[in-house]
């Protein structure tokens, strides 16, 4: 776990949440904090909540109990401060991709008066705006198709195109849903090694003293690509002891930390995978809630490892 | 097979094709009858169309006090009234369907008005505007903002409701939008080919409506002119005006197709 990010500034705080449709319960007191800088996989079978969970964060859908809390303000709207990256990549048509990923800094740091008023200064402001956009464009391979539609780009482009979007913000977490969903096996390759490059700019951040850019939680279907691109894996499951109360974190492990281009180790995937799908995906298994939470006390055995050694 | 592409040669060939029928029909028509009576006027020659044409863009009154000509006053008339009309009946439209596909408020409340009212055919309540507005610009403006708004409301509110996802709208606040923005600078440019889309189909429905009216109620105007012309049995004056129509209606219709070109790339053809 040395390249782990465990400490440092808490980025998201989920603290108690429950939710729940007339007398079906969904969620029950689902607990989870998320630091700068980490990369955190959620897996679960499908209806255990993971979208109602994805939702309370990013504040279209208030929980009944409970509360989501990022960069220290109550979550209970959307804002600018959770990013959100759809499978199906929710760009707006009818803008460029460049435009695209320049409209989060328009809507952000302008008002419609200015835009509309003071439209010299908007105008001046704009250009910052759209070298900005190509740099972040840059960033995720696409350079070159800034002046294209979405309806002129591919599947992939257009996935880069949405991370890129809701990256140029900062936001204090980026909410990845099943991004890679839709894609070829080819495809969704590259954009696994992206996730992974982040990563390592976040370890760089770190070492440099810097806050880390990318905090991402990222839901994804695929157990291999949960441990392969994340840091940390959590488990969302109604397999457990208090099952009637609704789904609760049931898993919340850390996970290898590969680096872009590396060759991945099948032994570990294979290992942590099996056990994820014994915790997680296996209704005949039934356990304590909390066995496999075990993310914050290996973080805690590691500082205490480290420091006996110093 | 159906929907086999042609080539775009053939496609000038088919189309150029389409109208020398036409008029060699009308020809081989016009010569049967002049035939049967060298005075007939319902199949006009083009000799008579020479005379109607000098007729109708003839300048009146005396050369101290010159008056346009027929056609002249009739196309401001007319477009004058079908401009005003289409433009209060488009932005009401936009205005109400964009609310409707926003707030389901607005939508509770006033769908069951608005699928009512777009049952009833705008000429039909030619009695109430007329009763309500008199006979002047203000009835025709009424019909027509009216005839068009109750139809087009429906259809900008099932393109906000069907075009705009509520990701994208959960998008757009997620990047800072405010709810005002939302609406401008997301649903608003969303739909705008839509809006475009429905103008064009909405300007043929708008002029027959206008030209009843005119030909029942109107001093001047297009739908006035052909009315006393037919009545004079002057086809050559009468075919004249609904070439005029026709050529019109095409401009306006490439008019907006170009401006829906220009506005939105991004929605093709």
């Amino acid at each position: 776990m040395n390249d782990q990010i465990a400490d440092g500034e808490l980025a998201v705080e989920v603290k108690g949440l429950s939710h729940w449709f007339g007398d079906q319960r969904v969620l029950n007191d689902v607990n989870l904090k998320i630091t700068a800088g980490q990369i955190v996989a959620l897996v679960g079978p499908s209806g255990c909540g993971k979208s109602t969970l994805l939702k309370a964060i990013l504040g279209t859908h208030p929980p009944r109990e409970g509360q989501v809390i990022v960069g220290g303000k109550v979550i209970d709207v959307p804002s600018r401060n959770v990013g959100i990256v759809y499978q199906h990549y929710s760009l707006f048509d009818f803008l460029t991709a460049q435009s695209n990923v320049a409209f989060g800094l328009k809507l952000d740091s302008t008002s419609w008066p200015f835009r509309t008023f003071a439209l010299p200064k908007w105008l001046q402001l704009r250009k910052q705006h759209l070298i900005q956009s190509q740099d972040y464009l840059k960033r995720v391979g696409l350079e070159g198709s800034a002046k294209k539609y979405p309806t002129e780009l591919s599947g992939g482009m257009r996935q880069r195109v949405a991370i890129a979007q809701s990256m140029i913000l900062k936001p204090k977490l980026l909410l990845l849903d099943e991004p890679f969903g839709a894609l070829d096996e080819a495809t969704r390759e590259s954009l696994q090694m992206m996730l992974l490059g982040f990563y390592q700019e976040n370890l760089l951040a770190k070492s440099e003293g810097r806050t880390p850019e990318y905090t991402i939680l990222i839901v994804t279907h695929e157990l291999n690509e949960a441990i392969y691109v994340a840091n940390r894996v959590i488990g969302l499951s109604r397999f457990h002891d208090q099952a009637e109360r609704g789904a609760m974190l049931v898993y919340d492990r850390p996970c290898p930390v590969f680096r872009p281009n590396d060759p991945q180790d099948r032994e570990k995937l294979v290992a942590q995978r099996d056990e994820l799908r014994k915790a997680v995906f296996d209704p005949a298994y039934v356990k304590h809630y909390g066995k496999y939470v075990s993310f914050w006390g290996e973080v805690a055995a590691q500082e205490a490892a480290v420091a006996g050694i110093r | 097979m159906i929907r086999r592409p042609i080539p775009s040669w053939l496609i000038y060939v088919l189309g150029v094709t389409g109208v020398v029928v036409v008029l060699a029909i009308y020809a081989g028509l016009s010569i049967r009858q002049t035939r049967i009576n060298p005075d007939q006027n319902i199949f006009p020659g083009l000799q008579a169309f020479g005379e109607g044409l000098g007729e109708i863009t003839k300048v009146r009154g005396g050369e101290s006090n010159p008056k346009p000509s027929w056609l002249s006053v009739d196309l401001q008339a007319t477009y004058w009234r079908l401009f005003l009309g289409l433009s209060a009946g488009v932005v009401l439209s936009v205005i109400v369907g964009i609310s409707m596909g926003s707030y389901t408020f607005v939508e509770a409340l006033l769908n069951p008005i608005i699928t009512f009212f777009a049952k009833i055919p705008p000429t039909a309540m030619l009695a109430v505007y007329m009763v309500v507005f008199g006979i002047h610009l203000k009835m025709y403006v009424a019909m027509i903002a009216f005839g068009v708004f109750f139809t087009m409301a429906q259809s900008i509110y099932q393109a906000v409701k069907k075009d705009v996802a509520s990701d994208h709208i959960d998008k757009a606040y997620t990047l800072g939008a405010s709810e005002f923005e939302v609406i401008v600078e997301v649903i608003w440019k969303q739909v705008l080919p839509r809006v475009l889309e429905n103008l064009r189909l909405q300007i043929g429905p708008a002029m027959v409506f206008l030209i009843a009216a005119e030909w029942s109620f109107a001093g001047e105007g297009m739908g006035y002119t052909i009315k006393q012309q037919s009545k004079l049995q002057n086809m050559h004056v009468v075919y004249i005006y609904l070439a005029v129509l026709g050529f019109s209606g095409l401009f306006f219709d490439w008019l907006l197709v170009q401006t829906r070109r220009r506005l939105c790339p991004w929605f093709g053809e």
